[in-house]
């Protein structure tokens, strides 16, 4: 039996063997790609990044770069640092009085990097090819595409649309004639970087463009290996890496020869709290809705009030994070009137007055019997998630209210988020997010926007009005008006169905001598949103 | 008075203080409160002191008391499954013996079906199925276990209804019944205790490392597979002390509850009862 015993251990150790082999193998040939990796910074014209989630496809049509630069594609506008826009493959653009019509001119000097030109036909056919693919990127309000010769493309729209340029910054265009199944996994496109090869798991490697109509990129070949951050953070003492991206729970090791990166973003984490009572509803889907502890306002504000976000920020995530009070912080369409300060006594006060006490003295207060408690729910596995839900939960028991955090799998919890409290994140460079987040018409439904069934008619109202504006201010100030407008909104001292706890930065280790250049402010996801700037990229001589 | 203890007293004082250490180890886990092992965010990443023996995790909690609670769940996990399997090992083992020929076919074939098929990858496939949790993983363990024992038990009993003495009862008009409770299973009670006990640490490695891979308890269960699981985040970083104890505690029980099986049969076993 002893024998036995020992060979399951054996077994075991073999597993672990087997795994850590495979992440050795991985970024073996991560070095082999380049040789930047053990000449430790030699070569200057190339870089080895580190990455942990492996985009599903390379085609703009079926959702890459949706939200972030496609790097092998360009598009007609893109983003600047600060979130404004600025030209690419467009010259100029202009929108009719009634909003509907956006003409744009597109220069001739862009190539594909087989050698064909872009042309007016290739974006039409684009966004036909996405419109119809119905992936990530929405484009249900665009009626029809017309290209009326080779140099100008008009959409037109079934509504006005104040996010179209944010959409359109994030399709990349796709040659119409070299465009089939296999586009994904071997694309051609016109950006400042040339597909080369792509390994499954592994590793993908782009060169740069040198038929590029902007500025040629100073790192000549990228290769981008896909390992977890444990594995990351190995490879980067190993040298073999140029770049690692690290969990910010991680990131207390020091590197020689590295510096860590801790990039501000609007990855935010929150609670979203159900708004509505349980009153034995279920969703489209069949999943029961509602919560009777956080259908109450003073309730879900007591909460946002009694978290010390620094704190949070400190205790859970090594300080790698800023405090949060709203899904878009520090973007231009953000009301900065949303920030609140931590207030113990003012969330004490609230539950005092709207009758909750703790009258059998385990420190949990309630209210006809109903104690203040509910299940909190994050994916398990993801130890920030923990972190900051276990953190926060911690100061929110000294108000009275009891959140149970446990940990379980998306399946699991896209089934109990309706009734139960999640701790989700978002964070994204177009204000369209805030729409799907808030938009009664989008709530309850199974893709995670709006879980906590958050429905208000005056908010509505703002989102409709801001979608529909015709100039960037006149949309930003309806964004910021559905956030806070003096009365209500979905702040957290307005109707609060979510309350913000912390922005996650995203932290990196970096080679020193590299320039990973301006990055602007990160959106979810620490991966993709690095290699926006990847054509500014240099090596310090 | 003698001048020392026989050897059979001294193994049933070791076999004694080792269920002891057992279920102090129980006992203890089931004792410490939740409060204990909730997150501490002032005392996070503490290596061993002797305010915490084997120090603290990324979230502060006390990696002691983690492991005493987890090694409580591991034993009752333990217990309850190899309970399952040793009851449902005898019923199925008598059942092929004394069946007919088609049921002892079957009851083979089902044997050999699920020890052909590695534990792990069908204890996974089980809880999967259940939802995970504690129930996934007692069904899963449960139904994995029963083979070997009901093989055992099966040629038992085919070798004692060839025995004479059931051949006399027989003639002399007993029933199956009062054969089977008279005579048969008395005669299984040490292979069914000792069975059982063998069982055992098998049952707490599947739920440890079955947790490990992530398809058993939920994470904020203090099991020890979970917290194998999540040092190996913090490994790299040179966090060594949430790998190392709760690994060490895990294998000694084991080790213990081994040895007691042994010890047991040695007691049980006719044929060494009075070496």
């Amino acid at each position: 039996m002893i024998k036995k015993f020992f060979s399951l251990l054996l077994a075991l150790t073999a597993l672990l063997g087997l795994l850590t082999a495979c992440g050795a193998a991985a970024v073996d040939h991560g070095g082999n790609g380049s040789q930047a990796g053990e000449a430790g910074g030699q070569d200057r014209d190339s870089v080895i990044i580190a990455i942990s989630s492996e985009p599903e496809t390379l085609d703009p049509c079926q959702g890459w770069g949706h939200g972030n630069t496609p790097i092998v594609q360009s598009t007609l506008v893109k983003y600047d640092y600060d979130m404004s826009f600025s030209n690419d493959l467009a010259t100029g653009y202009n929108l009719s009085e009634d909003g509907l019509t956006w003409t744009f001119t597109l220069r001739d000097d862009a190539f594909f990097t087989d050698g064909e030109a872009v042309t007016a036909s290739d974006v039409v056919f684009t966004f036909e090819t996405a419109k119809a693919a119905q992936s990530s990127v929405d484009l249900t309000f665009l009626e029809a595409v017309e290209a009326p010769n080779d140099a100008t493309v008009v959409f037109t729209l079934s509504r006005p649309t104040s996010t179209f340029l944010n959409t359109i910054a994030s399709v990349g265009i796709v040659p119409e004639h070299a465009y089939g199944p296999d586009y994904g996994t071997n694309p051609i496109g016109s950006g400042p970087f040339k597909f080369v090869q792509w390994n499954p798991q592994e590793q993908l490697i782009l060169e740069a463009n040198e038929d590029y109509y902007g500025e040629v990129p100073a790192m000549k070949r990228v290769t981008i290996v896909f390992m977890d951050e444990d594995a990351a953070l190995a490879a980067a003492r190993a040298g073999q890496v140029d770049v690692a991206l690290t969990a910010a729970t991680l990131a207390t090791a020091e590197v020689e020869g590295y510096r860590i990166e801790n990039i501000s973003t609007v990855d935010n984490r929150g609670f979203t709290l159900p708004v509505l009572p349980d009153t034995g509803e279920v969703t489209e889907s069949g999943y029961p809705i509602g919560n009777d502890v956080t259908c109450n306002l003073e309730i879900r504000q007591a909460i946002a009030y009694a978290i010390d976000r620094q704190q949070v920020a400190e205790a859970a995530v090594n300080g790698y994070a800023t405090p949060c009070y709203s899904e878009n912080d520090g973007m231009p369409w953000n009301n900065p009137e949303v920030a609140i300060e931590t207030d113990v006594d003012y969330a004490k006060q609230l539950l005092a007055d709207a009758g909750w006490s703790d009258t059998d003295g385990d420190g949990i207060v309630e209210r006809d019997g109903l104690k203040a408690e509910f299940v909190c729910l994050y994916p398990s596995g993801d130890s920030v998630r923990q972190a900051v839900a276990m953190a926060a939960a911690e100061q929110v028991r000294a108000i009275g209210i009891n959140i149970i955090v446990e940990g379980t799998s998306w399946d699991d919890l896209a089934k109990r988020m309706f009734s139960n409290a999640v701790m989700m994140g978002w964070g994204a460079a177009n204000p369209y997010e805030s729409y799907c987040l808030y938009y009664s018409g989008g709530a309850l439904k199974d893709d995670y926007y709006n879980p906590e069934g958050y429905m208000s008619e005056v908010t509505d109202g703002y989102l409709t009005a801001a979608m529909e504006a015709l100039t960037v201010e006149d949309a930003y100030r309806n964004w910021q008006l559905a956030q806070w407008d003096g009365e209500t909104g979905t702040a957290m001292k307005g109707e609060c169905p979510w309350v913000w706890i912390v922005n996650i930065d995203h932290v990196y280790y970096v080679r020193d001598g590299l320039d990973i250049g301006r990055q602007q402010l990160h959106p979810h996801g620490a991966s993709m949103p690095l290699l926006q700037n990847l054509q500014d990229w240099t090596w310090a001589e | 008075m003698k001048r020392r203890l026989n050897r059979r007293t001294k193994v049933v004082l070791y076999t004694c203080l080792i269920a002891l250490v057992v279920a102090g180890a129980f006992i203890a886990g089931a004792a410490i409160p939740d409060s204990a092992v909730a997150a501490d965010f002032t005392s996070t990443r503490q290596p061993p002191s002797w305010s915490h023996p084997f120090g603290t995790d990324a979230l502060g909690r006390d990696l002691l008391a983690r492991t005493l609670k987890g090694l409580s769940i591991s034993l009752t996990v333990g217990t309850v499954a190899s309970l399952i399997s040793a009851v449902v090992a005898v019923l199925v083992g008598i059942a092929a013996a004394v069946g007919s020929p088609r049921v002892d076919a079957a009851v083979n074939w089902c044997i050999d079906l699920v020890m052909g098929v590695p534990h792990t990858v069908l204890i996974i496939l089980i809880s999967f199925a259940l939802g995970r949790g504690l129930w996934g993983l007692l069904v899963g363990i449960a139904a994995t276990h029963w083979t070997s024992l009901a093989r055992l038990i099966r040629g038992e009993v085919m070798q004692l209804r060839s025995q004479q003495y059931i051949a006399v009862s027989r003639k002399l008009g007993k029933s199956s019944g009062w054969i089977l409770t008279h005579h048969l299973l008395p005669h299984l009670v040490p292979q069914f205790i000792v069975g059982l006990i063998l069982m055992f640490p098998h049952a707490i490695l599947h739920e440890a490392s079955i947790s490990f891979l992530g398809y058993g308890l939920p994470p904020e269960q203090p099991a020890i597979g979970i917290i194998l699981s999540e040092s190996m985040q913090y490994l790299s970083t040179g966090m060594w002390w949430p790998a190392v104890f709760p690994g060490a505690v895990l294998v000694g029980i084991v080790l213990l509850v081994d040895r007691l099986g042994e010890n047991l049969r040695m007691i049980l076993d006719p044929y060494s009862a009075q070496e």
